[in-house]
Order: C-alpha cells, then sequence, then structure tokens
C-alpha cells in the first residue's frame, strides 16, 4: 500500500467505504439497480435492433430501382398502364424501362402473406447473376411459363418439402399451378423470406390484371446524377403517378426506426418516468438514518467534500453498473436471441417471420443518448440531497 | 479482501464478457458482409426495395413504396390497428405524392 499514492489511497479508503454502506442496504441498491438495468436494456435493446435493420437497409439497398413510378388514383395505388412506358421514351437519358407486376397474395389457410414479384430479370442490373442467390434450383427464363423461385418462409408454410408443384387461388378461385424451379439462400432471408418470383404473364394471370397493366414501373437512367432531374421530367410528363426516387426509398430507412416510431416513444417516456421518480424520491431528502449518518461523519471528522465523495462513488457504481449490465445484456439479446423480447411488436400478426441474423448497431451516439438519459439524473439526483444536508450543522441533524 | 478488490475483480469479468462480445461482433460482422453481397444481387436483380421484416400490412412490409395514406385507411383518426405499425415511423416521402 505504500507504492499508491495519498489521494489515490484515501479515495481508495473512500471507495470501500461506499461499497460497504452499498452492501448494507443491499435489498435496496440491488433492486435499483436491477430495475436501472432494465430500462437501459430496453432501450439498448431497441437502439441496437433499429440500428442494425437501418445499417442493413443502408448496405443493401444500395442497388434498388433508381427511380419507381406508381399511378395514383384516389391516394392509392393501382395498376399502371404499360403505354405509359411510350410517353417515357421521349425524355432523354432513360436507359431501361422495365415493368414489374408485384402484389400481395393472402394464403388462407395459413394466413400468411406472400409477395409476389414479376419482371423480365434478364433486363435487371444483376439480373444474370440471381443464381447465386439461389440455395438450390435456378431462376426460372422466360421460356419457362408456370415456374417460380420461393423464398425458404413461403416453402415451409405451404409444406412443399421435397414435392415441387403448388397451386394458388385466383380472384375467381379457380387454381393455378406452379412449379418450383428454385429456393432463395438463408442468406437473403432478410429481403426474400416471403418472395415468390414468377414471370409477368403468370402474375397477370394469377392477379387478374389485364396484359396491357403493370403494377409499376422501374427506370434506370444512363447518368446517375440525373436521376433527380428526371424524375422531375417524369412527374411533370404524368403527372397522376408518384415517382419515387432511389435516394427517396433508401432515406425511408432512416427514419422508419426512431425514437418517433410510438413503440419507442414508449420505451424512452417509460424510462423517463421511471427516472424522473426515481430522482424525485431522491432529491426530496434523505432518510433521518442516512442524514444521522452524515452527521456522525461530519462529528468524526469528515471533511463535506469527503461526504460527497462517498455519495458519488455510491450513486456511480450503482448507475454505471446498471449502465454496462444493461448494455452487455442489450447485446447478448439482440446478437444470440434475434431480439426475442421484441420481435414480437415487430412483426406483429405476421406469419412470416424472418429469421433475423443481425449485427447489434452500438454507437457512441447511442451509449451518450442511453448515458444521458439514465447515469446522469440519477447522479444528480443523489448527490444534490446529500450536498445540501452535509452542509448542515451536524449536531442539528442527530438530535 | 478489500471491498474495492472485489469491486475490481467483477469490473475485470465484465470487461471480459463485453471484449468478447466485440470479438464476436467483429466476426459477426465479416459473416454479415458476405451475406449482404447475395442481398444485394437480389436487391438489385429483383429491383427490391424493402426489408421482408414485418409481412402482416403493406405499409411495414414495403413503406418505401406503399400508399402513403395506406396507415390511415380505416378513418381519419385511426392511424393504423397492426401492431407493428407502432414499431414504425411514417417514412417522410416528400414531394410524392
Amino acid at each position: 500500500m505504500a507504492m499508491i499514492p495519498k489521494g489515490l489511497e484515501k479515495q481508495l479508503n473512500i471507495l470501500d467505504f461506499s461499497l460497504s454502506s452499498l452492501w448494507r442496504r443491499k435489498l435496496k441498491n440491488l433492486g435499483i439497480m436491477l430495475v436501472f438495468a432494465l430500462v437501459i436494456f430496453l432501450l439498448g435493446s431497441f437502439q441496437m435492433l433499429t440500428g442494425a435493420l437501418t445499417n442493413s437497409a443502408e448496405a443493401v439497398l444500395e442497388n434498388t430501382p433508381e427511380i419507381t413510378i406508381q399511378k395514383m388514383s384516389a391516394g392509392r395505388q393501382e395498376a399502371i398502364p404499360l403505354a405509359y412506358i411510350d410517353k417515357l421514351h421521349s425524355i432523354y437519358g432513360i436507359r431501361t424501362i422495365i415493368p414489374r407486376v408485384w402484389g400481395y397474395y393472402f394464403d388462407e389457410s395459413n394466413l400468411a402473406n406472400f409477395t409476389i414479384m414479376a419482371l423480365d430479370s434478364d433486363s435487371m442490373p444483376y439480373g444474370s447473376k440471381l443464381n447465386l442467390a439461389l440455395s438450390q434450383g435456378h431462376f426460372p427464363k422466360r421460356t419457362e411459363p408456370g415456374t417460380v423461385v420461393l423464398g425458404r418462409s413461403v416453402q415451409d408454410i405451404l409444406g412443399l418439402e421435397d414435392r415441387r408443384i403448388f397451386s394458388l387461388f385466383r380472384p375467381d378461385l379457380s387454381l393455378k399451378s406452379f412449379r418450383v424451379a428454385g429456393l432463395f439462400s438463408r442468406q437473403t432471408d432478410l429481403l426474400t423470406n416471403d418472395l415468390i418470383v414468377m414471370n409477368l404473364d403468370d402474375a397477370r394471370d394469377l392477379f387478374a390484371i389485364p396484359a396491357s397493366m403493370v403494377t409499376d414501373i422501374c427506370v434506370y437512367v444512363a447518368n446517375p446524377t440525373e436521376i433527380e432531374t428526371i424524375a422531375k421530367k417524369i412527374a411533370v410528363l404524368l403527372p397522376e403517378t408518384r415517382v419515387l426516387t432511389k435516394s427517396q426509398i433508401q432515406k425511408t430507412y432512416q427514419v422508419v426506426f426512431s425514437w418517433r416510431s410510438g413503440f419507442a416513444s414508449i420505451c424512452l417516456l417509460t424510462a423517463l418516468v421511471a427516472f424522473a421518480i426515481l430522482a424525485w424520491d431522491k432529491a426530496s431528502g434523505l432518510s433521518p438514518e442516512e442524514k444521522r449518518e452524515i452527521g456522525i461523519l461530519k462529528i468524526l471528522g469528515w471533511e463535506t467534500g469527503d461526504i460527497l465523495a462517498v455519495r458519488f462513488w455510491e450513486s456511480t457504481l450503482v448507475s454505471a453498473l446498471a449502465f454496462i449490465i444493461g448494455c452487455t445484456a442489450a447485446y447478448i439479446h439482440v446478437a444470440f436471441f434475434d431480439a426475442s423480447l421484441l420481435k414480437p411488436v415487430m412483426v406483429g400478426w405476421s406469419v412470416i417471420h424472418p429469421s433475423f441474423r443481425l449485427l447489434p448497431s452500438v454507437t457512441l451516439a447511442d451509449l451518450l443518448l442511453i448515458f444521458t438519459f439514465s447515469v446522469l439524473p440519477y447522479l444528480g439526483a443523489t448527490v444534490i440531497p446529500a450536498w445540501r444536508c452535509s452542509t448542515v450543522p451536524p449536531d442539528s441533524v442527530i438530535r | 479482501m478489500r471491498p474495492s478488490h472485489l469491486l475490481f475483480i467483477f469490473l475485470l469479468l465484465l470487461t471480459v464478457i463485453d471484449g468478447t462480445l466485440y470479438l464476436h461482433a467483429k466476426r459477426l460482422g465479416s459473416d454479415i458482409k458476405d451475406e449482404q453481397a447475395l442481398q444485394e444481387i437480389a436487391v438489385a436483380g429483383l429491383g427490391l426495395t424493402d426489408l421482408a421484416v414485418a409481412t402482416e400490412a403493406r405499409y411495414t412490409r414495403h413503406p418505401a413504396v406503399s400508399d402513403p395514406m395506406a396507415p390511415f385507411m380505416d378513418h381519419p383518426g385511426a392511424i393504423e390497428h397492426f401492431p407493428t405499425g407502432s414499431f414504425w415511423n411514417a417514412p417522410e416521402n416528400t414531394g410524392t405524392r
């Protein structure tokens, strides 16, 4: 001990005293720490999960269509005539125009919603490499009508196992048969889990969409810096359409998971209310026992600074340990348990559940935000009453 | 043993756990990068716009391209009734209809 500088030795002694003091009221202090850690765990889990999804979206949606044109009618999207493509040819700078038919198929027996996607993938960027995204089979060519590629959950929910043929209902309840040509790989689950990809003609037949109509039109431009300009020209040329650019689609995922969403607001408000109650309870005054302890310490020769140091160490230990434990538990929850406590809210009544394989997003900004909401108010709420108490004459406290 | 020594041992344990988790994150990050290469092919080849996280409502399955009015379609006061709607914020489709 002789090697330890005097100042540090004093702080170590104060730390020992604080720990013993915490241990004397272990039930109360452990209780506070547990609740504290739980609130931090909830906030941390939400932030790590949504951050991970945002990061994934940002990384993979880099190649999303440059311009998407949808026809709007009475505030809702409806099928767009193929004839619009001819009008688009008048805009200089457009490289490729790809019509798509897509929509949702509700499987009544399993209550699952599938996403049906149909387009001429050969004309798409990386269209020739799509087979790499499959775990088995191949992507159907235009000359293979009635063939589909399935997402993994679709295969599971339809209970296909080794069977290759299945049927879906048309709107008039007649059956349309499909042959499975391929299965998406597990690695693309985050995007393709509920997908059934087929030919344009098959999708039109399934949804009873006339041959002259499609769901939307994807446009690729020759010079990427001109995307916004060309989008504006399209919006002027086709005023009844909604023109979405790549940057707008990418921006969507920057805002969909934010503190402004309902669930996050509730988490944050719960945390704030919890801390407000805790802070109010602490700041409203020390218990007579705590006051007497401070008085005795002052009579024994402790200075106000020392008493504040004890209080500071106590609250720092409780809040910092709760912070570390809460954040560590949040990482484990998201990384190893697929955020199983948040997932039910995240997927709601969806029957198709993707298996999340996400890298929890841990950023300094998020940690500081949680720290500011949790540790700092607690420190303030415990040190200030101790300071108020330690400045009064000790004899008046003891009597 | 002094109480502070016990605290230091506990802090050391937490450091070891968090260090292990850091290494885990590094490894997971490189695995996910490989997966993302395949995901990028799927996105480009099929023109995908959204993550298949929630499939119950079209505005949470495809928030980027769904109707801007969809969450309010039942009546003006009803934001939505699907549970996922509480998790997802409305996208800012500024400049669009």
